[in-house]
């Protein structure tokens, strides 16, 4: 049995391998689809997924003009980098980060979720990006613990029990849609309120609410549930699908959250998986303690016994529990005997660049200072700036401490996959030699 | 800030301004250096108040070169726009340096009613009560009473007040600051002093007086309180798109049924009165014989107490003669208001509607009721004199026959620009015999006049002064500076649309032949349905008239569309009762904070219309269901349109577009109230898109009326809405960036105008 500190000391980090492979993995998709595409010809595609008029945009003078996706998407990356980084989160100052969180996402099924404004309804499209959410969530955070509540009928429900795997939560969540009656946000707070005053002083409480409804319908006032949750420091986040709406601005303001608005699907998954990266600690908070936490063996080969979770005989594979030696199937969990929380060591490690991100790299104008000579390639990938073709040279950083050059897909892949500056690492290993 | 302005040093008292705020401001230093009059439109929510107040204040205590300090003048429509205005105005002189500070002097001023702190007078309920219940405390011979006799009652704070006065004027003053009306009742309370007669006292000493448009207009009032103003004043009419209503509302007169009998109980208790008197103190009806006899109305000095509402007509146009001598006695003088009143009376027996000009009127009175032209002109002043003669304090009791002489005195003063019309009954409710006699003025121009004529500059601003080049001939002047500023925005915040058609494609349109086709009324029902599911928190929809109003909510609850509006939002309507609306004001808003949502139904032309905002989730959209024309068929209107056509050339119809399009401006900009603010505007009427009705928008609604936006169907409409209301949500940088830049830094200003500099 081991202590582990919530806090950690800085040391080399590894970077998540599984989210790399994923992200690959996505991309060979998109391949494919266009692939399929490209194989029929333009009227034989159906066009209500390709939506290829929403890529057009309507200039001043009234011409049409394709909207440039990419350069759009590397503003947005940018933008939110910078963001995050003033907030808090630079190497230089250490905000310390709440890593073990209990989230309760609220899915709003009521009658403005079977809306067809996205396709095929907001409450599909809710549920789909929930599931995605659910996996990445866990992926960064993996000693954080999931709920899931719907409201519907004026009523909130609670799917789930508060819980750390995700693949229960998601089956829990497909299971259940259908959509009928009015949203009730005081109700949901209540309930969700009533579960999280339970959660240990170390855990940060927080709701994130999946919002389609413009309206609530409570019992009584709302305003003093805002109140309530303000004072159990359960950071309240909304994410609308259509409209900014008061109390839910109110709420988030209150409770420290976000709120934001999706303009489209995409937007939408975009602004949930904002969610995913812990939020930075809330002061009274900060104080470090330490939690009991047990890191079981896995279990060798062929050896047969009885899982405590399914409570049925398995072959091979579980974890023991270091403390009572129960078998348990999955990590991370909290051990049902004892009730120690379960975990890995790579699990600890992958929240660990959450405390230490590498520092935004500066913009770089494509053609630099004059009398400074730039290199032409990318100290990542070795891909040169210089478009063929005379295109426009793209768009260019350099890490504020090492000064190498990158591209900013390498620049987007160091910041949200890898957790390191490959030119940082790379001036560290020389000098150590 | 500070900044420069063509020279002048302005101080403004926040860190930021907008361009057009600059641009507010060099217009208006124009016209003061011109010494003329101006007429500014500048959208709300830009800082109006702001800019004119920052430089007026500046540039009559900057420049030393003029002898009298140039006073300010600033005239609003209501006691809580009195208020903003001086909190704006507190704010300022916060930001002015110590030594101009010092030399700055505030203060609103309003009724008795608002400004009184003796608890006894403030029991009474109305406006006018209050003004009787100080009288009776305050006036000369109750005082005077009082002297001999200590049971008398009279006001503690006047009396304490008039002992300071006593010792000459400038032991009862104010030290320099800004004064709010909280303030002034603080000041008298701490001091014992009365807050109105202070406030009286010291608008002839301050820099800045703010006060309301009666007192300036309304020649009744503005004979008492702004005689004294001198020539060099600005004078600042805000909120001024009706501003030709309310001179028209001072020179009429409306005289019911309930009015002549009051007036007849007013005159049989002042015949008693004399009599009493005749017994009693028989001297001093023979002194006001005599006073009168050597001609003089007014009794010279009054005292400031006993100062009351002084002549309905216009200074210029009262006559400066003795009283004709068959009115100089009080008793004849009594009798000839009784035939008067008779006259009238049978006057309102008339079964139908009649329309008479003041010339046939006045020989009509001559023939029938033995009264001549130049009796009827001195009723009002002879009036004053008895009622001061038979010291008379309940003035409220007798208003009627105020209200009587009013009209005499209008009537035979004025030959031109105004009608006398008698209705037997409200047009709309034929069944119900309620007479009434009205003296109406047609005539904008005359009520203004004076101020035109007395002030340096007069300065009108609003929101809404569309089209610009009817205000001048309305009123009758020639402005040194129109313009019409549009407002930069970092974001397109406001989102007007026409939308000419329902679902159906069917045209909808509040016009009298389609209104009640059922047609329309679900279209606009299905309009309002797609709305209320689409828009969160408020939503504000806008009927041309009650009576439609009331109408288009029954078809829909017939039809179930009300019932299915309630399930995404709670139904709210104003009424015509005061208390009932302001109710369903408060729970409107209650619903919108709690998140149920709701939906306000009010009336154009309304209290609510004009005077509440519907800023933020109050109001996220307005829906003004058809145009707001006025009742066409009123003969007042009738008489005014021929009017104005006469002696203007002002079309009727161009005249009713303009009066109608103002509204439908003023409705829908209740939604808007600052920059940092989003909503929706849906001019739902297939008149709006056409051109003649469309270019009469106030510029800043019309330079983000797309032509996309002009020909909508509700299905179209709700897709706008739908992106638009997404797009506002996302977050913004307020301050605007690169050329869009909408706030300007101290830096940024000075910038700009060396850049105007090197253009030139």
């Amino acid at each position: 049995m081991y202590g582990a500190r919530v806090a950690f000391q800085p040391s080399a980090a590894t970077a998540s391998s599984s989210k790399e492979k994923k992200r690959r993995g996505e991309d060979d998709d998109d391949e494919e689809d266009d692939n399929e595409g490209k194989g029929t010809e333009a009227w034989e595609r159906a066009y209500a997924d390709e939506r290829s008029w929403e890529d057009l945009q309507e200039d001043e003078s009234g011409l049409l003009r394709p909207i440039d996706t990419k350069t759009l998407v590397h503003a947005q990356y940018r933008k939110r980098l910078l963001l995050r980084s003033s907030t808090g989160g630079s190497a230089a100052s250490r905000i310390q980060k709440g890593l073990i969180r209990y989230l309760y996402i609220v899915i709003d099924l009521s009658r403005a979720a079977s809306e067809t404004d996205y396709r095929p309804s907001r409450m599909a499209v809710v549920a789909r990006q929930a599931e995605a959410f659910i996996r990445e969530f866990f992926d960064q955070n993996p000693l954080s613990h999931v709920g899931l509540v719907t409201m519907k009928d004026g009523l909130a429900h609670r799917l789930t029990e508060i819980g750390g795997s995700p693949e229960a939560q998601i089956k829990a969540l497909m299971g259940k849609l259908e959509c009928c009656g009015e949203a009730s946000l005081q109700n949901a707070l209540e309930l969700v309120h009533g579960y999280l005053s339970q959660i240990p002083s170390y855990g940060h409480r927080e709701v994130l609410i999946l919002s389609s409804a413009l309206n609530t319908c409570d019992p009584g006032d709302v305003m003093e549930t805002v109140q309530r949750c303000k004072k159990a420091k359960i950071r309240c986040s909304v994410i609308g699908l259509s409209a900014e709406v008061f109390i839910c601005k109110h709420l988030c303001e209150e409770t420290g959250g976000t709120y934001t608005v999706a303009l489209n699907e995409s937007h939408f998954k975009e602004l949930l998986l904002e969610h995913a990266p812990p939020p930075p600690a809330i002061a009274e908070y900060a104080a470090a303690n330490l939690i009991k936490m047990g890191f079981p063996q896995r279990g060798a080969e062929g050896v047969v016994s009885i899982c405590s979770c399914h409570k049925e005989a398995k072959v091979g594979g579980g974890y023991t529990c270091p403390r009572c030696k129960v078998r348990v199937c999955e990590l991370p969990t909290e051990c049902r005997t004892c009730g120690l929380t379960l975990v890995s060591s790579p699990h600890l490690a992958r929240s660990y660049h959450h405390l230490f991100p590498v520092a935004p790299f500066d913009e770089v104008s494509p053609h630099g200072r004059p009398g400074q000579r730039l290199p032409t390639t990318c100290f990542g990938c070795q891909q040169s700036f210089v478009g063929q073709g005379g295109a426009q040279p793209s768009l260019r950083t350099s890490c504020p401490k090492c000064n190498q050059f990158f591209c900013i897909d390498c620049d987007i892949y160091i910041h949200e996959s890898l957790h390191n500056c490959p030119g940082c690492e790379s001036q560290r290993n020389s000098s150590v030699l | 800030m500070k900044l420069e302005v063509e020279g002048l040093t302005v101080y403004f008292p926040y860190e930021r301004i907008y361009p057009e705020q600059v641009e507010y401001m060099r217009e208006l230093k124009r016209a003061l250096d011109a010494g003329g009059h101006a007429l500014l439109e500048m959208p709300t929510g830009t800082g109006k108040t702001a800019a004119l107040l920052s430089l007026i204040v500046s540039y009559s205590l900057e420049s030393p070169q003029h002898q009298h300090q140039l006073k300010l003048l600033y005239c609003t429509r209501t006691v809580h726009e009195m208020e903003k205005t001086l909190a704006e105005l507190r704010l300022l002189a916060s930001h002015l340096p110590p030594t101009t500070k010092s030399r700055l002097l505030a203060l609103g001023l309003s009724s008795r009613k608002n400004l009184c702190v003796n608890p006894h007078v403030l029991s009474a309920q109305s406006r006018d009560s209050v003004d009787a219940a100080c009288r009776r405390l305050t006036a000369s011979w109750v005082r005077t009473l009082a002297h001999d006799n200590p049971q008398v009652p009279t006001c503690p704070f006047f009396e304490a007040y008039d002992r300071a006065a006593s010792a000459g004027p400038d032991a009862v003053l104010l030290p320099p600051g800004v004064y709010t009306l909280g303030d002034l009742r603080s000041f008298g309370r701490s001091k014992g002093w009365c807050p109105y007669f202070l406030a009286r006292h010291m608008i002839r000493y301050a820099n800045v007086v703010v006060y309301s448009y009666q007192y300036l207009l309304d020649p009744k009032v503005a004979t008492i309180i702004s005689k004294e103003m001198q020539k060099e004043c600005v004078v600042v009419f805000d909120e001024a798109h009706n501003i030709d209503n309310v001179c028209i509302e001072a020179l009429s007169v409306s005289i019911r049924k309930q009015t002549l009998e009051g007036a007849t109980r007013n005159l049989t208790q002042m015949s008693q009165e004399i009599e009493r008197l005749k017994a009693t103190d028989a001297g001093r009806l023979r002194a006001e014989y005599n006073r009168l006899v050597e001609g003089l109305a007014q009794r010279g000095n009054l005292a400031i107490t006993d100062a009351w509402l002084g002549n309905p007509a216009l200074p210029d146009d009262i006559l400066k003669e003795a009283v004709p001598g068959n009115i100089r006695r009080a008793e004849h003088f009594l009798s000839v208001l009784r035939r008067l009143v008779q006259y009238l009376k049978s006057r309102l027996l008339t079964d139908k509607v009649e329309t008479e000009n003041p010339v046939n009127f006045c020989a009509a009175i001559n023939s029938q009721a033995g009264i001549d032209q130049k009796m009827l002109k001195f009723c009002y002043d002879r009036l004053h004199s008895l009622m001061l003669t038979l010291e008379i304090t309940n003035t409220d009791e007798f208003m009627h026959i105020q209200t009587v002489c009013d009209f005499a005195t209008l009537v035979s003063t004025y030959a031109r620009g105004f009608s006398i019309i008698i209705e037997p009954y409200d047009e709309r409710m034929p069944t119900i015999p309620d007479p009434v006699l009205q003296l109406s003025c047609h005539d904008a121009s005359l009520a203004i006049k004076p101020v035109f004529d007395r002030f340096q500059s007069v300065i009108i601003t609003s929101g809404t002064l569309s089209p610009i080049d009817l205000y001048p001939r309305l009123l009758n002047f020639s402005p040194v500076i129109s313009r019409s500023f549009t407002m930069s925005l970092t974001r397109d915040c406001i989102c007007p649309m026409v939308l000419t058609r329902g679902s159906d494609q069917l045209p909808v349109s509040t016009k009298f032949d389609m209104r009640s086709d059922p047609g329309v009324v679900r279209n606009y029902g299905r309009l309002l349905l797609e709305m209320v599911a689409a828009v969160p928190d408020g939503i504000v929809c806008f009927f041309v008239s009650y009576s439609y109003m009331d109408g288009i909510v029954n078809s829909w609850n017939e039809m179930g569309i009300l019932q299915d509006v309630m399930q995404h939002k709670l139904v709210f309507i104003e009424t015509q009762d005061v208390v009932e609306t302001t109710l369903a004001l408060d729970n409107y808003r209650k619903a919108c904070d709690s998140g149920r949502g709701a939906v306000f139904f009010s009336v154009a032309r309304g209290k609510v219309a004009e005077g509440i905002d519907f800023d933020r989730h109050y109001g996220r959209l307005v829906i003004m269901f058809g145009v707001p024309f006025q009742y066409t068929l009123s003969r007042i209107l009738l008489a005014r349109l021929e009017y104005l056509r006469e002696t203007f050339q002002i079309k009727e119809g161009d005249f009713l577009t303009f009066d109608a399009l103002r509204q439908a401006a003023q409705c829908v900009g209740r939604v808007i109230r600052s920059k940092a603010d989003y909503g929706m505007m849906i001019f739902a009427d297939k008149r709006y898109s056409r051109h003649d009705k469309r270019s009469k928008l106030p510029g800043w609604i019309l330079s983000h009326l797309h032509d996309a936006h002009l020909n909508l169907s509700t299905d179209m409409a709700l897709h706008i809405a739908r992106e638009f209301l997404r797009r506002m949500a996302q977050p913004y940088d307020k301050t605007g960036c690169g050329s869009k830049k909408t706030l300007l830094s101290e830096e940024d200003v000075m910038r700009m105008s060396e850049g105007a500099m090197d253009t030139y």
